[in-house]
């Protein structure tokens, strides 16, 4: 009785915080082949959110979603409560989610500008309001209470490099308050994402059939991180951690870095292209008697 | 010397922060305090923000000494429990911090133990060595009084041989008010001064005159500490690199990223051992086919980032690098505009919103006038947040959220604060966010 209580308080005195950052650009291969898929993630997500909201009356739930024009909250909507009547029996905390991320979404893609050409999602700028959502509650976690964030990311885009500063960034800041991300990709291996969740000791997925893509997140998604070593889940994939040059974005095995801006070059040069920091002391270069005359009188 | 003295008597205006602190409390119609108490805290967190200079070229590779008075002043029991106890507490957060922030540098620790300069742990780039050290120097016995000379002197051997593209720094915290030096210690300043080592003091006690002319000497910055949480404050401002010293040479430095090996010819990859367990005897190194290993002369080490023991080459991984790129790239500081100023429908597409309603944008948080006296405004993309967005977003996430979720306003961003003639470092950061590749 004892041992039940105290398990029962432990268990009550933490939440366990999921948002979902959905990606719901339509310039997305897999949208862009048969809009029906985009009901489908949809309808997958929603029941995913309600089994995540099932497991423990304390676990909260945030739906994002990330589109082509802007970065908005599909839940929780404080502000616009939705007209609830139970329907078929259903819990109404349950019907509340799935009519909110509905309604929501209806109205960004409604208001959404038309779409000239495709373009890409910005996701790691949702990554990081993510992040400021979740600090904030953290912030308001009574004392004494424990809460475990996460954060799920499912996407069928490609990433962009342009956004590798801003990556990176959210992936260090989800490892430094303990925050673990998990991707589920839906069309191709996104390797600057496997990078965040091998950082942040989340799971990475790669789902093959997109029917099954409810199963998929029960199975891999929705046990909580610090159970998940119990379970029997797809092997973390290998992570290409090399860097690539800047001089021709090729992956090197050795190369040279600015001392001043730590940009990554495959080349000696005299130069940095990045910071225009001249370097003084050409140690490494292999001189020959005319290329060295040449660098003095650059001098 | 007149320099001198016209800084001193600026020292005392920190006086003037405490006049008439009562008249700052108001209180609101409702006879409450909670608004003029918000806004203090809001003042103080932003406080910080505020301090933080632009720099353009930063000493990104550290090469810093800690040097700790470990002298019978030590035990005084003004910052509980014990000087002592006190400031190994907060080395120990200092360090995680110090190598979360700069991965690429290295620390070592030197202790002033009766007289005598004593290398605690020398200059490596893990934090698991310095942070056992010290856990041995929390117990050590304090007697007699340090010597700031030998500690300097000591310190200023070792960084003597250091590569010259590195910054190299020494940061001393002393109790004690007297050294008991062996000669002269304006030599070793001299010293100091023309192989541009940057010195920086925390007194635990009180002004050093001989601290603070070293310091001044040296570029460094000192600091007399208040309380614990003003220590905290001085020692966790360390963290961020200094501006790069004129004497620092630039260079480029050759680099390794190693791969990990999982298959060799279609099998697995053999059973190895790593380099950096190999000669310890406490945790002898563990036969594994995972790990890192050198590009050059495939030798494995379990963890990054590390110089390799055979070959000398330094072995990154490409986010270690990543990492220190926010110190170089900073978010530019956002606008505070009072709360009246924001638009009821800012930071939400929704038109049929009604009036008096605002909410950050990053956080989703309901801003109300009471609590949310002045709110942020980045000048990029006209977002607005609250407080504690604000300083998550400069301190911790290093990111604007609103230039990032908004197509078209990213590139804008970076285009504009690399106006020319404004900063050197910048120019190509735009470029730079492209080339980034994978």
């Amino acid at each position: 009785m004892d041992a039940d209580q105290t398990t029962s308080k432990e268990a009550e005195a933490s939440i366990d915080l999921l948002v979902i950052v959905l990606d719901t650009n339509p310039s997305q291969h897999i949208v862009r082949q048969n809009p029906q898929n985009l009901t489908q993630i949809l309808e997958a997500v929603i029941a995913f959110g309600n089994a995540h909201l099932m497991q423990k009356a304390q676990n909260k739930l945030a739906v994002l979603s990330c589109s082509h024009h802007a970065t908005n909250f599909l839940y929780p909507q404080p502000r616009r409560p939705v007209e609830l009547r139970q329907v078929d029996g259903q819990y109404e905390a349950f019907s509340l989610v799935e009519k909110t991320v509905k309604q929501q979404l209806g109205s960004i893609l409604m208001n959404a500008p038309r779409l000239s050409s495709p373009c890409e999602s910005l996701l790691a700028g949702s990554m990081s309001m993510a992040l400021c959502y979740i600090s904030r509650l953290q912030r308001n976690v009574p004392p004494g209470v424990k809460m475990h964030s996460r954060i799920l990311v499912l996407t069928g885009s490609n990433e962009c490099a342009s956004q590798y500063m801003t990556y990176m960034n959210v992936f260090f800041t989800a490892q430094k308050l303990d925050i673990v991300i998990d991707t589920c990709a839906l069309d191709k291996t996104l390797s600057l994402l496997q990078q965040g969740c091998d950082i942040t000791s989340g799971q990475f997925l790669k789902v093959t059939q997109l029917d099954g893509l409810l199963q998929y997140l029960l199975w891999v998604f929705l046990p909580a991180p610090q159970m998940r070593n119990k379970l029997v889940l797809p092997p973390p994939p290998k992570v290409d951690y090399r860097a690539s040059c800047f001089c021709h974005r090729e992956l090197i095995d050795i190369g040279y870095v600015c001392s001043v801006c730590l940009s990554v070059f495959c080349k000696y040069s005299p130069i940095c292209t990045t910071c225009h920091t001249i370097f003084k002391s050409p140690g490494p270069l292999p001189v020959k008697g005319k290329k060295k005359k040449k660098t003095d009188k650059q001098m | 010397m007149a320099e001198d003295e016209h800084e001193d008597q600026k020292e005392y205006r920190w006086e003037t922060g405490y006049e008439k602190t009562w008249e700052a409390i108001k209180d609101d119609e409702d006879g409450l305090l909670d608004g003029a108490i918000a806004e203090i805290i809001q003042k103080a967190k932003r406080q910080r923000l505020a301090q933080k200079a632009k720099q353009n070229r930063l000493g990104m590779m550290r090469h810093l000494f800690i040097v700790l008075d470990c002298s019978e002043s030590m035990s005084v029991p003004d910052l509980k429990p014990t000087r002592l106890r006190c400031t190994v507490k907060l080395l120990e957060v200092f360090i995680e911090e110090f190598f979360d922030q700069n991965p690429i540098s290295q620390l070592g620790i030197i202790a002033l133990k009766a007289k005598r300069a004593e290398k605690v742990t020398d200059l490596t780039g893990t934090s698991r060595v310095h942070l056992k050290a010290l856990e041995s120097l929390a117990n050590v016995s304090l007697t007699s009084e340090p010597s700031l000379q030998n500690g300097l002197d000591l310190a200023l051997k070792t960084l003597k041989v250091v590569p010259p593209h590195a910054s190299r720094e020494i940061v001393v915290i002393i109790g004690s008010l007297t050294t008991c030096d062996p000669v002269d210690i304006n030599l070793t300043i001299d010293e100091l001064k023309k192989e541009g080592i940057r010195c920086s003091v925390i007194s635990l006690s009180a002004e050093i005159r001989v601290a603070r002319y070293l310091t001044q000497q040296t570029m460094g910055t000192f600091g007399a500490v208040l309380d614990d949480a003003h220590f905290r404050d001085q020692l966790m401002s360390q963290v961020d690199p200094p501006p790069a010293a004129k004497t620092q040479h630039n260079s480029l430095i050759r680099m390794g990223f190693p791969h990990t090996k999982s298959e060799v010819e279609g099998k697995d990859a053999p059973l190895s051992m790593c380099m950096c367990h190999i000669e310890n005897l406490e945790e002898p190194s563990e036969l594994s086919t995972t790990g890192h290993h050198c590009p050059q002369c495939n030798s494995k080490y379990c963890e990054l980032p590390v110089e390799c023991q055979s070959c000398g080459l330094t072995l990154v991984s490409a986010p270690h690098l990543a990492r220190s790129y926010h110190h170089l790239f900073p978010v530019p500081n956002f606008e505070e505009l009072p709360f009246e100023s924001m638009p009821a429908s800012a930071g939400s597409s929704d038109q049929d919103r009604d009036g008096g309603i605002r909410d950050c944008y990053a956080c989703a948080k309901a801003l109300g006038p009471v609590a949310d006296k002045s709110v942020f405004k980045c000048s990029f993309c006209k977002q607005f947040f609250c407080t504690d967005c604000d300083i998550f977003i400069h301190e911790t996430l290093h990111a604007c959220v609103g230039c990032n979720t908004i197509p078209g306003v990213d590139g804008l961003v970076y285009q504009q604060t690399t106006k020319p003639g404004e900063d050197d470092a910048h120019p190509g950061s735009s470029k730079q966010r492209v080339q980034f590749g994978i």
